[in-house]
């Protein structure tokens, strides 16, 4: 597409790489189609090719308002247009320079930015959510509606905790994550398990923290970089490791943070403190699926040694999983491969209405979304829904009468 | 480049604001220019323009009354589907409303044993498909932009799609349309059984451009499935090779499910999205189907293998199974986006020939491509003998639109004088409105003016284009005149 | 310009200036069809003859006086057809017959009737690119061409099948053609009519090489057409009795020159076009074409109930044959509805404005 950026713009890195991504959409409205929000609204401004041109004459130097805010802050995140974009445009990174500069020019009214802003501060860090979940009070007079769908659900599964010790030279490090440790705690023990059955070590870091993912979606880029900064920090003696060799991998179990870890390599290079390392960290940041399918011809014969009655379940492949880091087929070849049945589960490409706050922030959407991605997965009468994010997991689990559960548990229980 | 539309209004953006925020709903009517720049193309980016309005209904009960309402104002309507047009079909009109379906998607009912679909204009092309699948069934006809483009779209559009060659056009897969005239008036055209009484209206409809009706409601035919479909890829070393291939395919009697061409160009382009396998070597590579029981198929791809090798093809590759072959397909659906990535813009022609002469068509486009200084990418419809050259250029450089719009305007004109027309079935929107001066007489445009005002007295809908004013023929052919026919001779095939 | 065109057009400027009418007509064999033909009669039979014919392109050019028989032998020579077996009524007896001896090419279009294989293949309209027509102002004008595709200007050529001469002079016509069917058969049933229909719709929802399909006083007649391999398979999974190829082709044909002895007799001959599953209506005798969605009636029911009926199932009722008198109260076509009869009238205005062409051919105001 022809663009004007106006000059202030057009001179600095994150100008040249908006015009680039600008420049690569032909407005074939291919993504339209694709895009939860468009064909939920039929509002050309509501999907990925009005966003775009949004942007667009935004930077161009138009008059910029709270209607493009409004549009801007109905996305998603969930990069559905990206994966159906035969141009490749890079649209996340486009909407993340987008929401930037107009934060920057249009100031949200104080009852947003104070929702925001507990946000910004409460979910990224355990030692509040943690408490606030157990109190399941906090935040509820400020969100009665938005937090009453999300507060009381922890997830089902009991943690039997993590493997005793551990000790094989194979180590990986695992990201404890914020809100995961409140509210699944199960999750990265029964990868831990796993891991050791497959005599790998698996262990966090406890200066780790939040990924940053939350906060750069809410208006906070440069406190979630800090959280990068911090994180790369607290991995670092661990990649780079005085005794022996290095871990072999960081280990992510919510797609949703895996997705962003992979990016902290481009979203730091501009720091040349932190550039090189972070880039080292995204390489060496794989999803929990990836590592498990490395390891099929030593996990299939564990699977296959015990016999288990056949389990039919749905599998919801998050944004942050299948568009995000572009994982497909992977968790479900795994499943089977463990003797579980999938049930179809149509239109899988369609968000379920998390996406990090977005049920919080944008509740009408995210439930319709989540109502009508429940129908869709429980269509072929499954047991079970597994998915691959904490976001999705309570999500869903708040709608739904069938358990929701993380694939890898079901993994686990099967060797 | 301006579209300068030479069918203007007097128009009073108060007055029609204030009758249609009483007939729609809150939400359904964007007023600002910063909600309505993003309407201003379609899938054609070259060309734009700023509505007055946008409206947003999702009732037909609120069609009706935008219309009238339009109607009584005098206020031009431009009815817009998922703006995939490549012809600036759904452009906005400066003085108008831009009319959008968009939330008109629903799929109202499927009947496996009459196999028909009654659905929403807004439906998706392939969301229709899916609903059948079950049944096995499909909606044939498979426009490269099915993913988004609307069953309302491609009514207005007749679009056509990579398996038309056998299973038709969209007017050949309609069987009742419903919608309202520009007065508001509700209209049924066609019937559930194959014809209707009176004038077939329907086919007038059908590649209408949103000129004659707003559709809001259309039953479309359902075909059974076949049971096998496998697709040869044929790659040549020549680009004129493989156009002749087309002729002699369909010279052996064959009828192909579908006969596509990519060129070297565009299978660079898609190669890296689709990752089919294509081999990036050769100069082009068509895509010829076969369908039917598993022995007929078989039976068939010999035949077509023959043909294809004593052509001339280099190599040939059949696809071993469902998903290899949705794969080879996905890469040319997706070539035009594709070529995104190639280039910041491009322009797709759309003229159609005589499949004799592909393969002379290939030689002028590329004289005229080193002639413009442009890169152009091939992808054809080539059974249809359908050509769609993508002409590459980059509207950040001044000149290059206008160097792109002359090397089109060549590559059209030839299709006229080779004996076919300047659109198959992107329609002419604004884009071919000058051209057609070049296809047509003053007296058959103003037949074809003449037959709009049955529908649009007033000539609301979608004014100034489709057809052009006598005024812009006249002064197309003047300019034209003065410059002389490309350097490609022909015989001056007669279009009759 | 065609010296007989030219002629042509001055005469329908003639007719225009004068007020006169003019009753289009090429071999005269579809005069029983539609409204009474009025007006001095247009003879078209004088300018034939195909015009350009490429096997290769798919796409035959021929002249509106060409006699349908001449065209399709010169189709068969090379192996190819017009899919939608236009009807001829009068079939000349011999090749080369001179003026009103059988259908031309001119009227086929303009009567856009279309025979057996029509359910699978399509119309006459499905298959016309382009038309070279005089309007009502004597003008000669040209629309769509010889591809395959082509959406420039409305769809003109289309618009003329079926429009019995009302629009204007059909001068010449270029027309999709295919390869005849590698094999035909032909598989006959005895059951009864419910049982046959929803058999139909049913096998109509699989991919099965049907190309015709009759059901008449107990039988149900399919023909299958295409590659040998797709009609054995076909045969296999549908079972039912083999019928003689020859036998076969006398029956069809039959059917599509209406010979068969169900279209004999004076008795009044209803055409229903409706939706293929409409159940059995119970209207007296029939012959049900088209996968169920054409039925042939014979017996005078009254206009208005077999309007109606046909209405209630999605489509239309034509009084195909029936007295000068019978017509004349009845309408020969089903009445539109005011919004569709008002853009009929304009349309007509529009391309014929003085209402010189076939007045009162389709409906009594134009
Ligand atoms: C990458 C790409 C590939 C394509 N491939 C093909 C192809 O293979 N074959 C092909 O034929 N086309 C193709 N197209 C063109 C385009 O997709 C078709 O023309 C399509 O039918 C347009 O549908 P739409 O819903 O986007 O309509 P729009 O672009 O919104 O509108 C098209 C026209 O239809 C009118 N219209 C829309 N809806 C209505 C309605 N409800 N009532 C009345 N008028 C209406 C508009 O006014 C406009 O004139 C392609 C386009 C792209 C971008
Ligand atoms: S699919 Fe890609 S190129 Fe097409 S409009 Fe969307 S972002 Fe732009
Ligand atoms: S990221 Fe998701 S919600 Fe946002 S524009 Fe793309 S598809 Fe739509």
């Amino acid at each position: 597409m022809q663009t004007n950026l106006i000059d202030a713009i057009k001179d600095t890195a994150e100008g040249r790489e908006a015009d680039a991504i600008l420049r690569t959409c032909v407005h074939c409205g291919f993504c339209t189609a694709t895009c939860p929000t468009y064909q939920l609204l039929g509002d050309e401004l509501d999907g990925p090719r009005g966003r775009i041109y949004l942007i667009k004459q935004m930077l161009e130097g138009q008059p910029v308002s709270e209607k493009t805010q409004l549009h801007l802050d109905r996305c998603l995140t969930c990069r559905s247009c990206e994966t159906t974009c035969p141009s490749g445009v890079k649209y996340h990174r486009l909407l993340d320079i987008g929401r930037k500069f107009l934060n920057e020019r249009v100031p949200r009214p104080l009852g947003q930015r104070v929702v925001r802003g507990l946000l910004q501060e409460a979910l990224p860090r355990p030692w509040i959510f943690r408490p606030a979940v157990a109190a399941g009070q906090m935040l509820r007079p400020l969100l009665p509606q938005a937090l009453a769908d999300k507060v009381p659900t922890a997830a089902p599964g009991q943690s039997q905790g993590w493997p005793e010790k551990s000790a094989h030279p194979r180590r990986m490090l695992a990201l404890a994550g914020c809100v995961q440790p409140g509210l699944a705690p199960n999750t990265n023990a029964a990868t831990a398990r796993l891991l050791d059955r497959l005599g790998i070590t698996l262990f966090e870091a406890p200066e780790a923290g939040c990924c940053g993912a939350l906060r750069f979606h809410l208006d906070a880029q440069e406190a979630a970089l800090a959280d990068m900064r911090r994180n790369v920090d607290a991995w670092w003696p661990h990649v780079e490791s005085t005794q022996g060799p290095g871990v072999e991998a960081i280990v992510m179990t919510a797609s949703g943070c895996g997705a962003h870890v992979k990016e902290y390599g481009l979203l730091l290079r501009h720091d040349p403190a932190y550039a090189a390392k972070a880039e080292r960290i995204s390489a060496l940041t794989k999803d929990v699926s990836e590592i498990l399918a490395a390891e099929a011809e030593r996990l299939k014969p564990l699977l296959a040694a015990k016999a288990h009655p056949p389990l039919k379940l749905a599998f919801h492949s998050p944004c942050t999983l299948q568009h995000g880091q572009k994982i497909k087929g992977v968790v479900e070849e795994l499943l089977s491969a463990a003797g579980c049945e999938l049930a179809p589960v149509a239109d899988p490409h369609l968000c379920c209405g998390s996406a990090g706050t977005y049920s919080i922030l944008q509740p009408d959407l995210s439930r319709q979304l989540r109502d009508n991605k429940l129908a869709a997965l429980s269509a072929g009468a499954p047991k079970l829904i597994v998915t691959a994010n904490i976001g999705c997991q309570t999500h869903l689990q708040s709608g739904s009468a069938l358990p929701v559960r993380h694939w890898v548990e079901i993994i686990e229980e099967r060797i | 480049m301006a579209f300068v539309n030479d069918v203007r209004f007097a128009a009073d953006k108060r007055a029609i604001l204030a009758r249609l925020r009483a007939v729609l709903p809150p939400g359904a009517l964007l007023a600002d220019e910063e909600e309505l720049r993003p309407y201003e193309c379609d899938g054609l980016t070259a060309y734009r323009a700023l509505p007055l309005l946008v409206a947003l209904p999702q009732t037909e009960a609120e069609v009706q009354a935008v219309l009238r309402a339009c109607h009584d104002l005098k206020v031009p309507v431009v009815p817009r589907g998922a703006a995939t047009g490549l012809s600036g079909g759904a452009m906005p009109h400066e003085d108008g409303v831009v009319l959008s379906l968009a939330r008109f998607r629903k799929i109202l009912r499927i009947d496996p044993l009459a196999r028909t679909a009654i659905v929403q204009p807004g439906v998706r092309n392939l969301a229709v498909s899916e609903a059948a699948a079950p049944f096995g069934l499909y909606y044939a006809p498979d426009p490269s932009s099915q993913i988004a483009c609307t069953i309302g779209g491609n009514v207005a559009e007749n679009s056509g799609g990579v398996h038309c060659l056998k299973y038709g056009l969209t007017v050949h897969n309609v069987l009742k349309v419903r919608g309202f005239t520009v007065e508001g008036e509700a209209v049924e055209f066609g019937a559930a059984g194959l014809d209707a009484a009176g004038l077939d209206l329907l086919a007038v409809i059908n590649g209408s451009e949103g000129l004659l009706a707003v559709i809001t409601e259309v039953t479309v035919k359902l075909t059974p499935k076949p049971e096998l479909a496998q697709v040869v890829l044929a790659y040549f070393d020549d680009v004129q090779k493989a156009g002749n291939a087309v002729a002699d395919v369909i010279a052996a009697g064959i009828i192909p499910g579908g006969l596509e061409m990519m060129d070297k160009p565009a299978t660079h382009a898609v190669e890296p999205y689709v990752k089919a396998g294509y081999d990036l070597e050769a100069e082009a590579v068509l895509l010829c189907e076969s369908d039917g029981t598993p022995a007929e198929v078989a039976e068939e791809i010999e035949r077509m293998k023959a043909v294809l090798e004593k052509s001339g093809a280099t190599s040939l590759v059949v696809s071993r199974d469902e998903a290899e072959r949705l794969r080879f397909w996905a890469g040319r659906k997706a070539a035009f986006p594709a070529v995104g990535r190639i280039t910041p813009d491009y322009l797709c022609m759309d003229g159609t020939i005589p499949r004799k002469r592909l393969a002379e068509m290939l030689e002028a486009i590329a004289d005229l491509s080193a002639k413009y200084g442009l890169r152009c990418a091939n992808v054809f419809h080539a059974g249809d003998g359908n050509l769609h050259p993508l002409i590459m250029y980059d509207a950040n450089q001044p000149g290059e639109l206008e160097r792109a719009t002359a090397f089109g305007a060549e590559i059209l004109e030839l299709s006229v004088r080779l004996g076919g027309t300047v659109t198959g079935e992107h329609g002419v929107g604004v884009e071919k409105i000058d051209v057609m001066a070049a296809q047509f007489t003053a007296a058959e445009i103003e037949a074809f003016h003449r037959l709009k005002a049955a529908f649009d007295e007033k000539g609301l809908l979608n004014p100034g284009k489709g057809v052009p004013t006598l005024a812009r023929c006249r002064e197309y052919l003047q300019t034209r005149a003065g410059i002389a026919p490309s350097s490609v001779s022909s015989d001056a095939a007669p279009r009759f | 310009m065609d010296a007989v065109l030219k002629e042509w057009a001055d005469r329908v400027r003639d007719a225009a200036e004068r007020q006169g009418k003019l009753r289009i007509r090429g071999g005269g064999s579809k005069d029983f069809y539609g409204g009474a033909p009025a007006g001095e009669t247009f003879d078209t039979a004088g300018f034939r003859g195909i015009v350009a014919y490429e096997p290769t392109e798919l796409v035959v050019v021929a002249r509106a006086g060409t006699p349908l028989a001449e065209l399709e032998a010169a189709l068969a020579e090379q192996g190819q057809c017009l899919p939608f077996e236009p009807p001829h009524f009068g079939y000349p007896a011999v090749l080369g017959a001179t003026a009103g001896s059988g259908a031309t090419v001119g009227g086929m279009v303009a009567a856009g009737l279309s025979g057996p294989r029509r359910a699978t293949v399509g119309a006459v309209r499905d298959y016309v690119l382009g038309v070279r027509l005089i309007d009502g102002r004597g003008e000669l004008l040209a629309f769509g061409g010889q591809v395959m595709k082509n959406v420039a200007g409305y769809d003109v050529p289309r618009l003329m099948a079926g429009s019995l001469g009302t629009l204007g002079l059909i001068a010449e016509v270029s027309l999709k053609v295919l390869p005849l069917p590698v094999a035909v058969r032909t598989l006959r049933f005895s059951i009864d009519e419910a049982t046959a229909l929803s058999r139909l719709n049913e096998w109509g929802g699989r991919p099965l090489p049907l190309a015709a399909s009759v059901w008449h006083e107990g039988a149900l007649t399919v023909r299958l057409a295409g590659a040998r391999a797709a009609i054995e398979a076909a045969q296999a999974a549908l079972g039912g009795e083999v019928v003689a190829d020859d036998v076969a082709a006398a029956f069809w044909q039959s059917v599509r020159e209406q010979t068969h002895p169900f279209f004999a007799g004076s008795e009044p001959l209803w055409r229903l076009s409706l939706a293929s599953t409409t159940p059995p209506m119970g209207l007296g005798p029939q012959l049900i074409e088209w996968g169920g969605a054409l039925r042939w009636l014979r017996g005078d029911q009254g206009a208005e109930r077999m309007r109606a009926v046909a209405a209630q199932a999605g489509g239309h009722a034509t009084l195909f044959r029936g007295s000068e008198a019978l017509k004349a109260a009845a309408g020969a076509f089903q009445p539109l509805p005011p919004a569709l009869l008002q853009i009929h009238r304009r349309l007509k205005a529009a391309f014929d404005p003085q209402g010189v062409f076939n007045p009162g051919r389709m409906y009594p105001d134009f």
